[in-house]
Formats: C-alpha cells, structure tokens, sequence
C-alpha cells in the first residue's frame, strides 16, 4: 500500500482496514500523531488529508488516498510554521501531548479563515481536548499566528 | 355514517378535511415511513438548531452531540472541525468509534425531525420548500438510493439501526403517495 | 495541646513505606550522601560535577532535572536553580531527566505527609517534618508529587550549581595563576576582567572537577538572580510544537514489538474460563500471555503492531469473576454512610476547643448542618498509560512514563525475581501525569517483555483500559455541623469525613504483605489543616476501604475536601447572613498571607458590586501544598445552560520562581477542576467501572473555557507548591456560584446532577 506523507510516497504494508494512525506510528514510524482515544473524540491524532483535518485513528489506511501531511511535514525546529511560532511566542504546550493535533486544527482553521473570531476558533478545536487546560493560550497563539493583536 | 361525516365536515377547517378522508391503509403506511424518520438515526441529524445529537447505550439521554459539533454554513461543520473530521465513509468498526457513511451532513435546517411530532413531519416532506425541492416521487427515490439514508439501516457496532430497510421505507413511501400520502391529526395536547 | 498526645500515640501510614523499604535509620545512614549516579555513564571528555551538573568539553553543559516533566514546566523551572548558580543560559544547556536513583530523594513531598498544617510552625510540627524528610532521603524516593519539586529542588540544586561554579573558577584561578576572587563567571566562561581573559566550562571541566567540592556554599541573594523570578521560555516549548518523539509511547527500539493489556474488568479477581481463540487469529497477534501482579489479572498481547493488540484484547473472554467489594454507587454510598455513623472510629486530625460540649449545649436555631459527597474519578491522561520493556542478558531495561522511577526499578525486579541493580529504568516526558503515573504499566511491559523472547516491547493501553483499571480518586462523603454565635460566625466546626485511604490502597497493589496502621492524613487533607480561627474545631477522617483501587489525583484529599469545607462555609455565611468574601476575612485574620489574597481577588473581581443580570459568582479559598489562594468563579445562565465566564485567582506562592509557567499552572489546575465538578463521575456496575472513553467521561472543552484573570503574590514567609494549588478552590468557588445563580446547593458532585452546564 502506497501512502503520500508530507510530501514523500511511502510504501506500508497494512490491512485495509488499520486506521492511517497505526500505519503512521507503528509501521512508518511517523510519531507526531498520537493515540489518544481511538474513537475521534480527542483530536491528539489530527493531521491533513489533503488540506482537511481528519482525526487518523479513525480513518482506515485503505481511505487515506490524499496527500497526509502531519506536523513533521508543516515545519522543523530550523524552518517553524508561523503556527508553530505562535505556539513557542505564547509558550501554549504543556504535557504537549496533545499541542500536534491542536497545532494541526490551527493550520487547518487559518488556511480557510485568515483572521478567526473567539467564536471561530471555538467552533474550530471543541474536538481537540486538552487535560493540561492551554486553552487560553491556544487562543492567544492562533490570533498571533493569524497576524491579529498577541495577548489572552 | 354518512351523516357523521357530514357534521365532521362543517366542524373541521379545511387542511384537515383531506385527513379524514384519508384511507387507514395510507396512514398505515405513513406510520411506517414516520417511525423510520423519527428514529435517533435519522432525527439525530435532522435537527433544528445547530448541533446534532447523540443517543443510544453508553451515551446517555440523547443530547447535543458533544465536542461543540456545529452546522456549519452547510450543514457540514465548520472550518477545522468538520463532519468529516471525524466520520469517515465507513462505520468505525470499533465500539463507539464515529459511524461513518459517504457526505455524512446534518440535514437543512428546515428539514427538521427531531421532535417533531409524526403530523409535522408529515407536512414537512410534503411540502418541496422543506425538502430541497424534492416531490414525495424523489424524496422516496432518495431514500432508496443515497449512501448516507442508507447507514441509518447500519449504523454500526453498538448502535440501533432505524426499522426495517431502505427499500421497505421506499415502498412504504409509493404506496403511502399512492394512497394520497395522507397525514395524521396533529395529536391533542400538542 | 491534646492534637498533639493523639497523633504521638499513633503510626502514621509514613512509617509503614519506610518499613517496606526494609531499612534501618541511623545517623550514619541518614548523613551518608548518596553516590552520583551520573558517574557511570561518563564519557572520557565529560565529566559530572555531582548529580546535577555533567560538563562536556565540547562546551556540552547537561543538567539533570530528576522530576517528571508532565506539563507542568518543572524541567524549567529546575534547571534554572542549577543554571542561576552555575552562570550559565538556559539555551545553553541540556536539560535531562536522568537516571533513577535514590540520590534523587524527594524529601519536601514527605515533609507534608504528616499531620501538621503547612503553617504550623511548632517544634512538634517541624521535627515531624524534619523526620519525614529523612524517611525520604534513607529510602532514596525518587518520587514526583505533592506540589513539592521546586521547594526539595529550591536549595539542594542551586547549591549543585554553585559547587560547580566555584570548582570551575578554582581550575581557571589555578591556570591562570590569578587569586580566584579576580574572577567572575558568565554564560559558561570564566573571566579574568583586567587581564581580559576568558575560559570556557568545557575548557575546564576536566581540571574543575579533579577539585575537591567545597563544603560551604553560600547562595546569591533573590536580588542577584538573572533567571528565577522572571519567566522563561521551556526547554521543551520547541519539541512540542514540532511534534518530537518525546513521549513513552514514542519510544522506538530496533526489533521491537507492540502489545497491550486486557486486566480484569472486575479490580483484584482473577479470570477464569478463558477463551483466548478469537483474539488470537488476529492478523499481527504473536502471543497471548496470562498476567499475575500485585495491580491485578489478566492478559497481554504482543503483537506486531499495536492496533492488531487492541483488536485482540477487545476478543478475549473470561470469566473474570465476581467484586468482593461494594459493587456499585449506591453499595459505595452506604458503606460511606455507615462509616459516617460511627464518628468516633474516625482520627482526630484537629481537635481544638471542645466541640461535643458546644453542641450538646446549643439552641436548634443556630446549628447548620449539612452531608456532601463525591465520586470516584479518572485521571484521563491525555497520554494513555504505557511503557516499553527489554529483557535480553538478565538485564531488565524500561522506557516509562512514570512518577517514581525508583520504585519502578524496584518493583519490576520484584515481578521478575530480579535484583533491583539489573533494571535501569529511563523517565520519559509525559503526556500528563495528574498522580496516575505510578508502577501498574510498567510491570505489566517487564512481564511482556520477559514473554517475548528478548525483544523490546511498548505495551500501550487502549483508552478504555485506561479508564477503566486507573487508580481513581477516592469517593468520598462528610458529615458536617456547624453553630453560629449572634453575628453569624461559626464558633464551632465539626466535621466528620468517610473515605479509603489512598497510601493504604497504594500500599496493597505494591507492597502487598504489609498491612498499613495508623490514620492517612490525605483524607482530611485541606478540611483539617486550613488558616481558619474557629474557637471549637474538629475534623475526624474515618478510614473506609471500598475495595477499588484509589490513588493520588492532582491535589489528593483537597480534590474533595476543599470543596466540603468551602462548600459548607458559604452555607454558614448564607445562614449567618453574612457575606461569604466577609466571612473568611474574618476567619483568616491571623494569617495575612490568607488575607492577602482574599482581599485582593475580592478587589480585582470587583466583589462588592453584584454582576450583570442573569450571572452569578461563587468564591473559596484554600491554603494547598504550601501556597494560598483565593478564587472567584462567575458563572451565566444561558439557553443552552451554564457558562464558566471568568475566574478571578489571587495566589501567594511566597517565591513566584516563574510567572509564566505559575500562570500556566493556575489556569491548568482551574480546568481541570472545573472539569471534574461539571461532568465527571466513574460509576461502578457489578464492580466494573461504566465509563470507557471521553464520550462518557470528558472534560473542559476549549468553548467552554472560561477567560481567567490571576494575581501572583509573595507575601508569604515559605515557598509554595503551584502544580495543584487552583483545583481544589475552582470546584468550590464553582459549586457555591451554582447555588448564587440558581439557589440550589449541589451537595453532591458532579453539579451534573442537578444542573446542566453549555
């Protein structure tokens, strides 16, 4: 089975029917998804399938025939994505566990709305549960990413 | 008899007068197609508001579809948190994994089902403003053929499926137009 | 004071963990410091200056932060003891958790767990602590908890870091041939100003650390500091925003294997009857294994990958057998109840004045009298428990996320009958810990990894395992009364408490063959040990095992307690006719640190004047781990049910050593409180937990989040804990608004039950 992630074709050997999670993690060795549920009620797990969020634990490998990009493949430590800045900037992660798929949400959010409401990004991460409670700072770090005024 | 119907005629106002003269086999056949689209499979996403819902075994009394789920502009979520975020083309086969189907989308607004009593859905699907145009010809063709009427017969591990089948709800609805496509009195007290 | 008499002639629970490490205390053993453990692991152009400082010379400057790092920005915050006194920048260093080792005592967790009031300084109080904090040391806990790592870290690793600046300069005076007090130290050099010149830590390293250690080391006034008291950016900001494999479930090892557990449903009982031929004809399932520990039974999976164990555990059947404990809510609720009808087994914890006689002797009108109780919880880490494990050549090698590495070398020797020195155990980051990460996962991965034939296995769990076999957080229930003088205060508080004991249930899944004695302070923790000035106080705590294994959740016995005492305040105010801010002012009138922050989030929440129509505001205070806090919670009734609109929060830290990450902390211990008090409960069923997954146990949402204003203070003398300081108060102050908003007094936790939340 051929998958494209973050640009680069690889080639797994997978069930049908084995979420794009498993097949990133443990047999491609993509780590930045994380398992976090198992049944898309998380988000920890969220990366692009051609440009649209999709929750991975979910998605059976056999449907992910788009172009994945997961946060190994928005920015690295030498080259950040703006959204990855505003997320260092606001200093948002604590455990981090869940901050890929968060950060994931923000890609996706801000390429269709440049400049989001409170309400827009309420409406954006309600599927991307955090424990530590960044919230705040996730709403800070979205607005400087989206160029807006930095600050709760 | 006759003379009973009679004075039933002169009590009634109008809309009504078509209903008594319904014929009990296409109110039969309504009941049918009413206990199919009131089922949480089909009314969970035929809402009024913004938000679906959730019902069933471990998921409590039904409520507002948790995670701040939303319509969205059309119907199918909004940016970064879209429908099909979560619900892929096919049912999660794990036990409460989101079930999946093809455009899975809450239904227009106007559409609504969800605690609607059977005369008021009945008027709905009657009515081509309510039903994105369709008459009750293509409303059954509909529920025949597309992908995502058709998961409410197979929601899934753990989950209910709506009565009967997609082609015993398509019949009901020819036989039912048939008839008349009568529809029941609104239920006193409502 | 009679306290006093009645806690000398009693146990604590604290004596038993000594016992069970099997040592003998001495003078000798307790003064004798701890061997570097850094010393091993050395390469020839690196060298460690004692267990916090490594110095490579290639300029590479390694600084252990022995605690878990799970969220709460302790790497940080340690790091930056060392780095402040070594003269170095953060960016400079490498900040490591390092091995396990006892060298790694946490005694400031300890010094807590006695009975004592943070703010009783008494000599019976302090020996206590003095004593608890030896324990620590002679049994070499390396433990995370208790809000304590920056108070056990606040001395010890700053004097690691200045012992290492001193050698270095000492090494530069000697090549230089200059007096050492000409030179100065700065971002990883030594400088000679006059003669101008300069030599880097790497350049000496070699020579510094051939120096004998000084034995006086004095420490730079808070004046002098460059990096404590201001915020600094997390050493781990940037991994986690690129998505670095840094977590336990990220561990990779060449040849390794994935698995999972399927523990009985049902807590201690072993399966019987299993038909395991479903699960293994998965695709990718290698081997099913039987599991026996002292956490419980069941099986684990290897597989090749971790989906095809997943599938697999979901197919096993057993008869896993019938509960031996209260099998449901309302069995949990009557043992509770029955607990409560007998207060004098209960232990005094405090016990001032003389409480029966006042009550024998009062007119009805002027009692208030209430009962309150709460749930089981989960943690729900977003992290779900796992480890991985190697067993190749008799050595035991485990990667875990955990929060006692040491006593995780030492019970994963013991599941597999070896000696604690062939297991080396390596500390992840983590992705929350909350209290969760004890043993459980990592012996079951030892117990796998000894199954698969010498290759490394990461046993992750399902996320219903992980609800389902947590060590939850005790439910609990309380008996309160109170009588009030003319003006409404309280001139006598009684309160009796039910719940399990948490050290004693910790104690029976590690060390099972010891039976704890003694009363567990961790039930009455944050109702017997407030600030409050009451003339007839007593708080009685009734240890009552429920069988279910219960554990430390973020901020313990104050995840309830906090939330009965402030809970049953506010009802003495509404009885008392006094305002409630009014009421504990007056009650924390001898300690001004207390004081301090209820006057100021009263000013910053604009108390005196009554919100917007349709809001309403509840408020709490606590003294938690050391610190202070005062909260306001105001709250909206909206169509789709109550709004969290803002939280005000006043916290007096005493040394605020980071604003940042103490922010970041007051806001995560807020969510997570409020969390628990909207929605969350685990409920049993037959003795099996009915909650699975986030869509029947979720949490704080981001549109359901409040905005959140804080104040940090240091007025007070003793520096404070922040990691679990705003839980407790947020569950109260949200509580006490519901009843402001809507006149019902929820009683019973989750406010679910009575109240819907949007």
């Amino acid at each position: 089975m051929r998958l494209t992630v973050n640009g680069k074709a690889i080639q797994i050997d997978a069930e049908p029917q084995m979420p794009l999670l498993w097949a990133l993690r443990d047999l491609a060795g993509i780590m930045g998804p994380k398992f976090g549920c198992g049944i898309a009620a998380c988000g920890a797990c969220t990366v692009l399938v051609d440009g649209a969020p999709v929750r991975s634990c979910v998605m059976p490998v056999s449907q992910a025939t788009g172009a994945i990009i997961t946060i190994e493949g928005i920015g690295t430590p030498e080259a950040l994505h703006p959204v990855q800045q505003a997320w260092i900037d606001e200093q948002v992660s604590q455990c981090g566990y869940c901050q890929a798929g968060q950060i994931m949400t923000a890609v996706a959010l801000l390429e269709a709305n440049p400049s989001p409401t409170d309400e827009d990004i309420d409406n954006a991460f309600g599927g991307n549960l955090c424990r530590c409670g960044t919230y705040p700072r996730i709403r800070a770090a979205v607005k400087r990413a989206a160029g807006g005024p930095a600050g709760a | 008899m006759r003379f009973v119907v009679a004075l039933a005629l002169l009590a009634l106002p109008a809309p009504v007068l078509a209903q008594e003269a319904a014929s009990p086999q296409g109110l039969a056949e309504w009941q049918k197609i009413y206990e199919v689209f009131s089922h949480p499979r089909c009314a969970n996403c035929h809402t009024e508001d913004d938000h679906p819902r959730w019902s069933g075994a471990h998921y409590g009394p039904t409520r507002i579809h948790p995670f701040n789920v939303r319509r969205g502009p059309d119907g199918f979520g909004n940016t970064g948190l879209t429908c099909q975020t979560c619900h892929q083309e096919t049912n999660a086969q794990i036990l409460h994994g989101p079930p999946g189907a093809p455009n899975w989308h809450l239904a227009p607004a106007e559409m609504v089902w969800f605690e609607k009593s059977s005369a008021q859905i009945c008027a709905q699907i009657k009515d081509p403003a309510r039903t994105g145009g369709m008459d009750l010809e293509e409303v059954a063709v509909h529920v025949r053929d597309d992908a995502l009427v058709a998961w409410g017969w197979d929601p899934g591990p753990g989950r209910e499926p709506a009565p009967g089948s997609a082609e015993e709800t398509f019949a009901a609805l020819e036989r039912w137009t048939a008839l008349g496509a009568p529809c029941p009195a609104e239920e006193s007290g409502e | 004071m009679s306290r006093l008499g009645t806690i000398t002639r009693r146990t604590f629970l604290v004596g038993a963990v000594a016992v069970a490490g099997g040592v003998a205390f001495g003078t000798w053993y307790v003064r004798r410091p701890y061997a570097n453990p850094l010393l091993d692991g050395l390469s020839e152009d690196e060298v460690a200056f004692n267990p916090f400082v490594k110095i490579g010379t290639d300029e590479t400057i390694t600084i252990i932060a022995p605690r878990a790092e799970m969220g709460q920005g302790i790497a940080t915050t340690l790091a930056a003891f060392v780095a402040e006194e070594l003269d170095v920048r953060l960016d400079q260093v490498k900040v490591e958790h390092g091995p396990a080792s006892p060298a790694y005592y946490n005694a400031a967790m300890m010094e807590e767990a006695g009975p004592f009031p943070f703010f009783d300084e008494s000599l019976m109080a302090e020996v206590t602590r003095r004593s608890f904090g030896t324990v620590a040391k002679v049994l070499g806990l390396q433990a995370t908890g208790g809000s304590s790592s920056t108070r056990d870290g606040f001395v010890r690793m700053r004097q690691a870091g200045a012992a290492a600046r001193i050698m270095l300069t000492e090494a530069a005076a000697r090549r230089l041939d200059v007096p050492a007090a000409e030179l100065t130290t700065a971002d990883g050099e030594v400088i000679h100003e006059s003669s101008g010149q300069r030599l880097t830590y790497g350049a000496l390293a070699l020579d510094a650390a051939a120096i004998e250690p000084p034995s006086d080391i004095p420490l730079r006034e808070r004046a002098e500091w460059k990096l404590l008291g201001q915020s600094q950016p997390r050493v781990d900001m940037l991994a986690k925003a690129t998505g670095a494999p840094v977590f336990g479930v990220d561990i990779t090892a060449p040849d390794m294997l994935f698995g999972t557990v399927k523990m009985s449903p049902v807590f201690w009982r072993e399966p019987a009857n299993a038909d395991l031929s479903k699960a293994e004809v998965v695709p990718g399932v290698i081997r099913i294994v039987p599991i026996s520990s002292t956490y419980g039974h069941g099986f684990g999976i290897l597989a090749t990958n971790t989906w095809a164990a997943f599938r697999a555990a979901g197919l096993i059947e057993a008869d896993w057998g019938t509960p031996d404990y209260p099998a449901d809510s309302a069995a949990i609720d009557a043992r509770l109840t029955q607990a409560l009808a007998d207060p004098a087994s209960g232990s005094s914890m405090r016990d001032d004045g003389d409480v029966e006689t006042l009550f024998a002797d009062a007119p009805r009108e002027r009692f208030v009298e209430a009962e309150y109780a709460v749930p089981l919880l989960a943690h729900a880490c977003m992290e779900p428990m796992n480890a991985t494990a190697k067993l190749a050549d008799g050595k035991l090698t485990i990667w875990a996320p955990n929060q006692v590495p040491t006593l995780t070398a030492q019970l994963c020797a013991s599941a597999l009958g070896m000696e604690t020195t062939d297991v080396t155990v390596h500390t992840t980051q983590m992705g929350g810990g909350f209290g969760r990460r004890e043993v459980d996962f990592s012996i079951y991965a030892a117990l796998l990894a000894d199954a698969a034939g010498g290759r490394p296995v990461k046993v992750t769990w399902t996320r219903e395992e992980d609800i389902a076999r947590d060590v939850f957080r005790p439910a609990a229930k309380g008996r309160f009364r109170a009588r009030l003088d003319d003006t409404g205060l309280p001139v006598a508080l009684d309160m009796t408490i039910a719940a399990p004991s948490i050290l004693g249930s910790v104690m029976r899944r590690t060390f099972p063959s010891i039976s704890p004695v003694g009363p567990d302070a961790t039930i009455t923790q944050g109702a017997h040990d407030q600030p409050y000035s009451i003339a007839n106080y007593r708080v009685r705590g009734i240890k009552t095992d429920l069988g279910v294994p219960v554990g430390f959740w973020r901020s313990v016995g104050m995840s309830f307690n906090t939330y009965f005492h402030e809970g049953f305040l506010d009802e003495i105010a509404v009885a008392g006719g006094m305002d409630p801010v009014d009421l504990r002012r007056r009650l924390v009138a001898d300690y001004p640190a207390a004081l301090g922050v209820v006057d100021r989030v009263a000013e910053m929440a604009n108390w005196s004047e009554p919100p917007a129509e349709d809001r309403a505001r509840g408020f709490a205070f606590a003294l938690a781990f050391g610190s202070w806090i005062a909260q306001i919670v105001e709250i909206a009734d909206t169509p789709a049910g109550i709004r969290i609109e803002k939280t005000w929060m006043a916290a007096d830290v005493g040394i605020a050593l980071d604003p940042s990450i103490i922010e970041a902390q007051l806001i995560s211990g807020a969510v997570f409180g409020f969390s628990s008090a909207m929605n969350q409960e685990i409920t049993l069923r037959e003795g099996r937990v009915e909650q699975s997954n986030f869509h029947d146990y979720d949490a704080m949402r981001i549109h359901q989040c409040p905005t959140f204003e804080i104040a940090i203070l240091e007025n007070a003398e003793k520096m404070g804990g922040v990691g679990e300081l705003s839980t407790p108060t947020s569950v109260a102050a949200l509580a006490n608004a519901v009843f402001a908003l809507t006149g019902k007094r929820v009683r019973q936790l989750p406010l679910s039950r009575e109240v819907a939340f949007a």
